[in-house]
């Protein structure tokens, strides 16, 4: 698998020089971002960030106007009641008023102070560890807001870059960011891409929900001992009448069963556009060209193939 | 429509000419898709058929018949779309016989025993020559597998033609060469089969197999060896052996297979929109491949040729 022990190196341009990494792997230090797509993909990345922060006793800090029993995946993925955590200041929620507001106007310094204050007193209160949550979506759509979301992301950096303790994730919903100029400069302002956690991974293959476009990416090696685990896979992805995209860009190595078993799982698809094929490596696209898979009906051939 | 797949024997270039020309020709006028597929003869052939150039399409036999399943299915998508269309492919086909080696003639052999199965109810015209001073082994089987007999513009019935089953069964039911003695054996005991594939990698690079043939090698070796864990009988195994110029790869299981026909063993392309692949799709990535079944075992052999610039010098 080319993932490293460092995450995947995201290709220069689209991510700037940034590492991909699952938000189950992020670690101290890291000033990580997520652009989200679809609202399951923020319920699985901030929930499972906010969670895993609980689950193992350190302090998580969320910047949110959302009241906390509504924090993203809480209750609607890992089934928790978040109310005894913040009684026990084990997860603080603060809105932004109070994290940035000085004189009435959102400074940046401010909030540099806050999390700075947040931080010692995590410490201090003996956590090993702190993770802080900050949701930026409400300033992606106001005047000004992004130059303010840059300017905390500076602060932040500063803050948790040199932190063998803390993490963060700055988190935005992609709907409400209207300029692409903008989204690159926030997500440019990270080393860390997150995305969500694989849907598995024993090390040979891992399998990736996806959200732009919906699918799932497929890395490693598929054969007759990992069919069921694919079925479950492409079963959890598809969705009434919508393509399913799958990247194949890693995939090393996939036998006949494997794609037999996709063209069947195509066809009950195929009232939508069925299974879309992204970037096969050029051993692969040999293959299905020579069986003719690419020519079974519901499978269709997306981006990256060498020849039409 | 019904198939036409008859033998044209000739002695000479006229006697050739007598019964390929009109052949041809009646393609052309009728405005079907011709091919001329000779070893040798499209200046000849050119010659007399003057004024339908542009309507029939030459090719040198070197060029056409290059691996069997995939010229099978190729013809087939061809032969399909036209009979959807109401017209008939017409194919004037001439092996390279003294070319090939043994195995290749007799995977070649089956190929004209399958036509009479695959291309059924397409309506193709096929047409083979034969030189009579072909060795008498390569007569012989082509007196079997034709169903007609071609002189002029006459069709015969041809009385030694054998039902292409019973032709392949027979075949098919040929003793395989035994593997050598110092052949690599390894069981097979999971579908967790990276092990497997890592040790043929090895294997197929020392005997300078690399890159997209590997690959499809891999492929096919991962499939016969999935269906020999799971329809087979244990204990499974794999053998691994080179040949000159080629690779062989044996999956052999104790199970009590009868394939009920040819289809089943993976000699019949899918028809469109049928998902099929299994040793269909073996018999696509690999070069000959045999298949050997009864209440002695299934056994599965799958050559891989080396191409000749990269492979292994006997030194």
């Amino acid at each position: 698998m080319d993932a490293t022990e460092h995450g995947t190196i995201g290709e220069f341009g689209a991510h700037g020089w940034s590492t991909v990494r699952p938000v189950g792997e992020l670690r101290p230090g890291d000033h990580a971002w997520l652009a989200s797509h679809h609202p399951e993909e923020k319920e699985r990345v901030v929930g499972d960030f906010v969670f895993d922060g609980l689950n193992t006793a350190q302090r998580v800090v969320c910047l949110t106007d959302v009241e906390p029993h509504r924090l993203p995946g809480m209750y609607a993925r890992h089934h928790i009641d978040v109310r005894p955590f913040t009684e026990a200041d084990h997860l603080r929620v603060i809105p932004w008023r109070l994290a940035c507001g000085r004189q009435g106007r959102a400074d940046p310094e401010q909030l540099g102070r806050t999390l700075e204050r947040e931080l010692d007193r995590a410490f201090s209160e003996r956590f090993r560890a702190a993770r802080i949550l900050a949701d930026m979506t409400w300033a992606a759509d106001v005047p000004g807001g992004v130059e303010f979301m840059l300017a905390c992301d500076g602060a932040m950096e500063r803050l948790i870059g040199p932190s063998t303790r803390a993490i963060a994730l700055c988190q935005v919903d992609l709907r409400a960011v209207r300029s692409a100029d903008a989204l690159n400069a926030l997500r440019n302002h990270h080393e860390v891409l997150v995305e969500v956690n694989p849907e598995y991974d024993d090390g040979v293959l891992r399998m990736t929900r996806t959200y732009a476009p919906h699918g799932l990416r497929l890395e490693g090696e598929i054969d007759g001992a990992r069919h069921p685990v694919l079925t479950d896979a492409l079963t959890t992805v598809s969705r009434p009448r919508a393509e399913v995209h799958l990247e194949l860009g890693n995939l090393k190595f996939i036998d006949l069963g494997a794609l037999k078993m996709l063209g069947a799982h195509a066809m009950e698809l195929t009232r939508g556009n069925g299974l879309v094929l992204d970037n096969p490596t050029p051993d692969l696209e040999g293959v299905i060209r020579m069986v003719g898979f690419h020519l079974f009906p519901g499978i269709t051939r997306g981006e990256g193939w060498r020849s039409m | 429509m019904p198939l036409t797949h008859a033998a044209l024997s000739y002695e000479d270039h006229d006697a050739f000419l007598e019964t390929a020309v009109p052949f041809l020709r009646e393609g052309a006028e009728r405005g079907d898709p011709v091919l001329a597929v000779t070893a040798g003869k499209t200046e000849l052939l050119r010659r007399e058929l003057a004024a339908y150039d542009g309507a029939i399409t030459y090719v040198d036999s070197a060029d056409f018949y290059l691996h069997p399943a995939r010229i099978v299915a190729r013809v087939l998508a061809l032969a399909e779309r036209e009979a959807a269309t109401g017209g008939a492919v017409r194919l004037l086909g001439e092996q390279c016989w003294r070319e090939r080696d043994p195995l290749e003639t007799q995977e070649w052999q089956r190929v004209e025993a399958l036509v009479n199965v695959v291309f059924a109810g397409t309506g193709a015209h096929i047409l083979c020559a034969y030189d009579l001073g072909l060795p008498p082994d390569v007569l012989r089987a082509a007196a079997l597998t034709h169903p007609q007999m071609a002189q002029g513009a006459t069709r015969m019935p041809n009385p030694a033609y054998q039902d292409p089953r019973d032709y392949l069964s027979t075949t098919d039911g040929r003793p395989l060469d035994p593997a050598p003695a110092d052949s690599a054996l390894v069981p097979v005991h999971s579908p967790d089969l990276r092990d497997l594939r890592a040790l043929v990698a090895v294997h197929a690079r020392r005997h300078g197999l690399g890159g997209p043939l590997l690959h499809q090698l891999l492929v096919a070796v991962t499939e016969v060896a999935t269906n020999a864990l799971h329809h087979g009988t244990p204990p499974v195994t794999l053998r691994l052996w080179p040949e000159p110029d080629r690779l062989v790869c044996e999956v052999a299981d104790e199970g009590d297979w009868s394939p009920p026909g040819p289809a089943e063993t993976g000699n019949v392309p899918p028809r469109a929109h049928e998902i099929r692949l299994g040793l269909w799709a073996v018999r696509m990535l690999s070069g000959p491949v045999q298949v050997r079944t009864g209440p002695h075992g299934t056994r599965v052999r799958i050559h891989t040729p080396v191409p000749r610039a990269i492979a292994a010098s006997p030194t």
